[in-house]
C-alpha cells in the first residue's frame, strides 16, 4: 500500500516533486498527527488527500512549508531537504491556500494577490500586470475587482482570490487545504472546473486536501486516503472506487458517492463505534453504574486483547449479575450478533425491526468492529435523500 | 446676568491685553503634551507588542499600567518631586506614567485580536516575523491602537494644566493664578485654550483613523489607478 523511497530515485528529481520519507509529526509529545508517511509526487501531479477530520491532512500540509516541522523524517522538494532551506524562502516559492481562506481583511484583492510578488521584489508594474492576469483568467473584470475589499466579495469570489493569490508568484508546488470548503454544490463545481482548466495550463505539483470524495475523484491524478495520520490506501481514482483496499476505504467512498444501496448490500457503511464498551472482567455492578448514567439499555462486551467480541449484556442482566457480584462477562449473550462478511441490509433491518437493540457486528475472527443502530439507518437513508435534492439542484 | 457679561468684559480685556503670554504658555503646554505623548508612544507601543509574545509578562505589566493610572495625579506630581525635583521633567514623567495604560492596553489588545489563521497565512506565504507585525498585525490592530492613543492624548494635554502646581510651566499657570486670586477671566483665559487644543487633537487624530481606514484607503486607490489608467493606455 505504501511506496518504499529509494535514494536512486533523488537522481532524476524535477525541480516540483515532493517526496515524503517516513514522515511522523507528533503534537505536544504525545498527540500523533501523521505517522509513517511515504508519499512521492510527480512534477506536475494533482494529488488529493481525503479523510476523516482529525486525520492529519492540514498537519501534512504545514510540515511540507515547515508552518510544523516534522518530528522525523525527510522531507525533499525538487530533490533538496526542506530543513536545509531556509524556511521563509521556502515558503516563498511554495503556493498556500489556507483552510479558513484568510484574505487580509485590510487589503484590496489586488493587495492580497500581490503578497508573495512582493515579498520577491517584484517590480510595481509587473505585479499589477500579473493581478490583472489573474483576475481575468478566473473571469472576475480587473477594474471592477481589483481595489475591492475583502468583505465586499461572495464567498466564492473569495475562495478564488485565495487560489489565485497562492498561483500569484508562479509557484511549482502549491498546497491547498480544503480550498472550496464553505462553498454551496454549484460554486463549488464551478471552482474545480476552474482548477482543472487552470491545471491543464500550468502543470504545477498540487495537494489538494479536501474532506469530500467527489471533489476528489474528480480533480485528482491521484486519490490518498488517509486515517488517523496514516496513509490507507492510495491509487487513481478508477483504482480507489474499483479496488478499495480495506473497509474503511470501502466506507468512506461508500459514504460519500451515491451507489443505490439495495438490501442485498452488505452492512459495512452502517457500522459505527459504540456508545460505550465494557471489558469482561469489570464488575457488574461498575458496569450497571455506567449504563445507567449513560441511559444505556445495552452494552457491547469486548476483551481487551485484540479486540475479541465477548458478547452483549442487556440492562436487566446486568442488574441481576450484579446483586450477586459477578462480573460483566456472565451477563454477556452471544446469540444476537451479524458478521460483517455475509450480513446484507436486510438482515439488520429485520433484525432492528424485531429488537431496536444496537446489533454488535464481528468478523469470522470474532473481532469486534462496531455496532448497528436504527438512528445509523435513519441517517443513511435521510443523507441520500438530501444528495438526491443537492445533485438535482446542481443539472 | 450682570456679573456674567462684565466676565465676558473681563475676560476679552485681559485676552487682549495679555495674548503674547496666553500664546506662549499654550505653546509651552503643546510642547509638555507632545513630548509626554511621544515618550509614551515610544514605550507603550512597542511593550505592548512585546507582551503579546510574552504572554505571561502582560498581566504585570499592564496591571502596573493600571496601578500608576489610578493614582491620583496630583499625589503622582507630589511624589515625583523627590525623584526629579521640581519641574518640567517631572510633569512628563507624571504624564507618560499616567497616559500608559491605555496605549499599553490597546496596543495589547488590538495585537492579540488578529485572528490567528491570518498570522499562519501571512507566515505561510513567507512573510518574517517583522514584515507579519509591520503588514498585517499592526494595520489590523490599528483602529483598536488608535483609539488608546485619542484617549491617552486628551488625558495629557487634560492633566497638563497640573504641571505648573509643581513648577512646570503650560496653561495651568493661568488657571492656578486666576484661582489664587479669584479671577475667573485668567481662569478662562487657562482653561479655554487647553480644551480647544485637546479637542482639536483628538479630531486630527479621528480624521487620520478614518483617512487610513481600509475602505477609504481602496477608494484612494481606485481612483488614483483610474487616472493612472489613461496615463499607461497611451
Ligand atoms: N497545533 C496543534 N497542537 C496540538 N495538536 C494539534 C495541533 N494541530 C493539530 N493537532 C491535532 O493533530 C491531529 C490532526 O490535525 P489536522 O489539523 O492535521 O487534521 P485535519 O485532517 O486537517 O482535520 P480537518 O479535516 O478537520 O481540517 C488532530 O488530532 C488535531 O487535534
Ligand atoms: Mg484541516
Amino acid at each position: 500500500m505504501t511506496q518504499i523511497v529509494s535514494p536512486e530515485n533523488e537522481s532524476d528529481l524535477d525541480k516540483g516533486m515532493v517526496i515524503f520519507q517516513d514522515v511522523r509529526k507528533v503534537y505536544d509529545d504525545s498527540i500523533v498527527a501523521v505517522e509513517n508517511l511515504n508519499l512521492i509526487i510527480n512534477k506536475g501531479e494533482l494529488v488529493s488527500l481525503i479523510g476523516p477530520s482529525g486525520c492529519g491532512k492540514t498537519t501534512t500540509l504545514k510540515i511540507v512549508n515547515r508552518l510544523e516541522e516534522c518530528t522525523s523524517g525527510k522531507i525533499l522538494i525538487g530533490g533538496m531537504d526542506i530543513m536545509s532551506l531556509d524556511p521563509v524562502r521556502l515558503r516563498r516559492g511554495i503556493g498556500y491556500v489556507v483552510q479558513e481562506i484568510a484574505l487580509m481583511p485590510h487589503m484590496s484583492v489586488a493587495e492580497n494577490i500581490g503578497i508573495v510578488p512582493r515579498l520577491h521584489n517584484w517590480p510595481r508594474k509587473k505585479i499589477m500586470k500579473r493581478v490583472d492576469e489573474l483576475l481575468e483568467m478566473s473571469g472576475l473584470e480587473p477594474a471592477k475587482y481589483r481595489y475591492r475589499l475583502p468583505d465586499q466579495l461572495s464567498g466564492g469570489q473569495k475562495q478564488r482570490i485565495g487560489v489565485l493569490r497562492a498561483l500569484a508568484a508562479e509557484p511549482e508546488v502549491i498546497l491547498m487545504d480544503e480550498p472550496f470548503g464553505a462553498l454551496d454544490p454549484i460554486s463549488r463545481e464551478v471552482l474545480q472546473n476552474e482548477l482543472l482548466s487552470i491545471q491543464q495550463k500550468l502543470h504545477k505539483t498540487i495537494i489538494f486536501v479536501t474532506h469530500d470524495m467527489d471533489e476528489a475523484l474528480k480533480i485528482s491524478d491521484r486519490v490518498v486516503i488517509m486515517r488517523s495520520g496514516k496513509i490507507e490506501q492510495m491509487g487513481s481514482p478508477a483504482e480507489i472506487q474499483e479496488n478499495p483496499a480495506t473497509e474503511f476505504v470501502r466506507n468512506f467512498i461508500g459514504e460519500d458517492r451515491l451507489s443505490q444501496i439495495s438490501p442485498e448490500d452488505s452492512v459495512s457503511v452502517l457500522v459505527e463505534d459504540p456508545w460505550g464498551k465494557a471489558y469482561p472482567d469489570q464488575s457488574a455492578s461498575d458496569v450497571l453504574s455506567m449504563m445507567e448514567d449513560e441511559d444505556m439499555e445495552s452494552i457491547q462486551v469486548v476483551e481487551k486483547r485484540a479486540n475479541r467480541w465477548a458478547g452483549m449484556a442487556y440492562l436487566r442482566d446486568v442488574k441481576r449479575i450484579s446483586r450477586t457480584g459477578g462480573s460483566v462477562r456472565d451477563a454477556a449473550r452471544r446469540d444476537r450478533k451479524l458478521y460483517l462478511e455475509e450480513a446484507t441490509m436486510r438482515d439488520a433491518a429485520e433484525m432492528l425491526a424485531d429488537k431496536a437493540y444496537p446489533i454488535p457486528v464481528i468478523d469470522e475472527q470474532g473481532e469486534f468492529l462496531g455496532v448497528i443502530t436504527e438512528a445509523g439507518i435513519a441517517r443513511l437513508t435521510i443523507g441520500r435523500l438530501k444528495r438526491r435534492v443537492t445533485g438535482g439542484a446542481s443539472q | 446676568m450682570i456679573q456674567q457679561s462684565s466676565l465676558l468684559v473681563l475676560f476679552i480685556k485681559y485676552v487682549a491685553r495679555y495674548y503674547p503670554r496666553i500664546l506662549r504658555l499654550t505653546f509651552q503646554h503643546l510642547t509638555i503634551s507632545a513630548i509626554a505623548l511621544a515618550l509614551t508612544l515610544v514605550v507603550c507601543v512597542p511593550l505592548g507588542i512585546y507582551i503579546t509574545r510574552k504572554e505571561k509578562l502582560a498581566p504585570y505589566v499592564i496591571g502596573l499600567a493600571n496601578v500608576f493610572q489610578t493614582i491620583p495625579s496630583l499625589a503622582l506630581l507630589g511624589f515625583l518631586i523627590l525623584i526629579f525635583g521640581i519641574g518640567n521633567d517631572n510633569a512628563i514623567c507624571a504624564l507618560f506614567m499616567y497616559a500608559m495604560l491605555p496605549v499599553l492596553q490597546n496596543t495589547y489588545t488590538g495585537i492579540r485580536s488578529v485572528p490567528s489563521h491570518l498570522v499562519q497565512a501571512a507566515k505561510g506565504m513567507g512573510m518574517t516575523d517583522f514584515q507579519i507585525l509591520l503588514k498585517v498585525q499592526l494595520p489590523i490592530a490599528r483602529p483598536v491602537l488608535l483609539a488608546g492613543v485619542r484617549v491617552a492624548t486628551v488625558w495629557i494635554i487634560g492633566t497638563a494644566t497640573l504641571a505648573s502646581a509643581i513648577g512646570g510651566g503650560g496653561l495651568g499657570k493661568l488657571i492656578f493664578s486666576g484661582l489664587a486670586s479669584i479671577r475667573y477671566e485668567i481662569i478662562l483665559a487657562g482653561a479655554i485654550p487647553a480644551t480647544i487644543i485637546a479637542l482639536l487633537a483628538d479630531q486630527c487624530l479621528k480624521f487620520l483613523q478614518d483617512y487610513y481606514s481600509p475602505r477609504n484607503r481602496a477608494k484612494r486607490m481606485a481612483k488614483k489607478a483610474e487616472k493612472l489608467g489613461v496615463d499607461l493606455s497611451e
